[in-house]
């Protein structure tokens, strides 16, 4: 009956009541939307971060002197239990010409058979022999074709294969780069290898496999870095989360406006209906009683706007995702669905504690005082 | 027995510049099932003394007892329960919650005092019924006549069994037909159930329903008549 007569309050200013609820449905849909938004961003920028998580790279640890890898230390590290393959690379900056195109780019010597291990060539084949396997960027930039003639270092090699675009890459950066066999390499230049790329065979096993190189390489002299991308994994996941958080805030703002609107419908309706309020009182409701049935009221407003708005907050999500550009497919993930709760929850919980000081006073009016109000 | 007994009681309402002396020294006595009327002009003191004997305010100075309880001492909730369990209250303006049926109207005490869904339902149309309205039960106060919604406040006065009825001007609102035949009502719940009534009012007329009429002038009662 109490819910049925804060039903009927909220009926008889339905205009006001209507407003009140248009406010929670922005505010619950900001938030979540926001919510979702972040946390598809945050899934699909990791999904492409994980691939590289079990990754890690050696190079020659400059501040020591080092600037290149021994071929026995190559040979130790291939050695190293838990591992996929360990592939070593060299590299060098060098002019890269063709046609009329030229520019200092990153030049890789690589065996074939490692180089397929690492990436799917989006035209023609891998293939190193004599031959050239280019970035998809700078096919582009060059405008390079299979079978285009390639200077590098004065040499000319035939561009066997164009390298599927990587976008963010750990290690190597093959997207603007070539891609000479190690024979051809070292007929240009006189280097020895200067990184190693270790695929582990499980996340599990990177301290171990970290601890066993670091043991075997670096037991004398500190010769080598070891790096892995779990912490700037990390880091990216925090930085995405803070800035989810900061969208989040503000989005909030909107929930509180809609706080501060409920508030005030409910003092205007506290104050319309203050000689109600007596004659309940006079008639014997308790003081919680009043409390009861104006808690009540925000609470339907509240739960009314949460529903509607943490439904279209899916809707809401969805268009602020395909407009940034991100994948969609996130959105019903479970991970989303926590923050629809949690816009709901949030949503309930302003409407009622907008509605605690209304019903706080109209529960603190004095019967006789309130009778008399005209 | 004494179902309302002030004895010596003042009530003063101070305000930042001034005080208002409302009752002063007002004693007055009313016995179970008596039938009086409260007449004095405006200011007098009257509303005044019918809202400390239906306990919405305690007095300054003196004592208010209500079936043998002294108010002064109660706390809110005491109060609101004596209320609720002793007394009923008829408005001049009625009072009804615009929200709510005349049914529901009559309800609301019930449920205040946890009376049962069903209990509550059968209970409010039987007292519709005994105020000869139980047709309208479904309307709203909107829908109704002033002397149906007075009959639906008179209903809603009674539902908790009251001892004491409270009438603030019952009829003021009312057409001469409707206001006797809400007074007849009222006579009729003190002579047959033995409601104790207590009704304020400007007309002298309906000093002729009363047992006793007690003269208030000046926060003071003057005479007392017994007819």
């Amino acid at each position: 009956m109490y819910l049925e007569l804060a039903r009927r309050n909220l009926q008889r200013a339905k205009t006001r009541s209507i407003l009140a609820i248009v406010g929670i449905i922005i505010g619950v849909m900001a938030v979540a939307s926001i919510g979702i938004f972040g946390n598809s961003m945050r899934q699909s920028v990791l999904e492409r971060f994980e691939d590289l998580a079990d990754t890690i790279i050696v190079s020659p640890k400059h501040s020591e002197g080092f600037t290149e890898i021994d071929e026995d230390d190559i040979k130790l590290i291939k050695k190293t239990s838990y591992i996929d393959y360990a592939i070593p690379v060299k590299d060098k900056r060098e002019m890269v010409k063709y046609k009329d195109s030229k520019a200092f780019l990153t030049v890789y010597g690589i065996d074939e058979e490692d180089l397929k291990k690492l990436y799917e060539p989006y035209e023609g084949s891998i293939k190193l022999k004599g031959s050239a396997v280019v970035g998809y960027q700078l096919a582009e930039d060059f405008g390079l074709n299979l079978g285009s003639k390639l200077t590098v270092g004065g040499e000319q090699f035939k561009v066997a294969g164009i390298l599927e675009s990587q976008g963010i890459s750990v290690g190597l950066s093959p997207d603007n780069a070539v891609f000479l066999s190690v024979e051809d390499f070292d007929k240009l230049f006189d280097r020895g290898y200067t990184s190693v790329v270790i695929q582990v065979e499980s996340l599990d096993y990177i301290d171990t496999v970290e601890k066993s190189i670091d043991h075997a390489v670096n037991r004398r002299d500190e010769k080598v870095d070891i790096r892995d991308f779990e912490s700037l994994i990390e880091n990216i996941e925090a930085s995405l989360s803070t800035m989810t958080q900061f969208l989040t805030a503000i989005a909030a703002i909107s929930l509180l406006v809609a706080g501060v609107s409920i508030l005030n419908i409910m003092l205007m309706s506290t104050m319309e209906r203050t000689k109600e309020i007596g004659v309940m009182r006079a008639i014997g409701a308790f003081r919680e009683t009043i409390l009861r049935i104006f808690l009540l009221e925000a609470l339907i407003l509240g739960l009314i706007g949460s529903v509607v708005g943490a439904g279209m907050s899916l809707v809401g999500g969805y268009l602020i995702i395909s407009m940034m550009g991100f994948t969609t497919s996130y959105i019903l993930d479970l991970s989303s669905v926590f923050y629809v709760a949690e816009g709901f929850s949030v949503g309930i919980l302003t409407a009622v504690a907008s509605g605690l000081y209304p019903a706080w006073k109209a529960s603190k009016l004095e019967p006789i005082e309130a009778l008399r109000y005209e | 027995m004494k179902v309302i007994e002030l004895i010596d009681v003042h009530k003063i309402y101070k305000t930042a510049y001034y005080e208002v002396h409302a009752l002063s020294g007002v004693n007055l006595s009313v016995k179970k099932g008596e039938f009086v009327a409260i007449m004095g002009p405006s200011g007098s003191g009257k509303s005044t003394l019918l809202h400390l004997i239906g306990c919405l305010d305690k007095p300054t100075r003196g004592e208010v007892k209500i079936s043998g309880i002294e108010i002064s001492n109660l706390n809110d909730r005491e109060l609101t329960k004596l209320r609720r369990d002793s007394i009923g209250f008829v408005f001049q303006q009625y009072n009804l919650i615009p929200t709510l049926t005349a049914l529901e109207n009559v309800e609301l005490p019930l449920i205040f005092c946890g009376m049962n869904g069903g209990e509550r339902e059968a209970k409010a149309k039987e007292l519709l019924k005994q105020v000869g309205i139980e047709e309208v039960a479904n309307r709203k106060p909107t829908e109704l006549s002033g002397g149906q919604q007075q009959r639906v406040a008179i209903a809603r006065a009674l539902a908790n069994n009251p001892t004491i009825l409270l009438c603030d001007e019952p009829t003021g609102n009312l057409d001469t037909k409707s206001g006797e035949a809400v007074m007849k009502i009222i006579r009729e719940l003190n002579k047959n159930e033995g409601v104790t009534v207590i009704l304020v009012t400007h007309d002298p007329s309906l000093s002729d329903f009363a047992d006793r009429v007690v003269n208030i002038r000046d926060g003071r009662i003057e005479v007392e008549d017994v007819s």
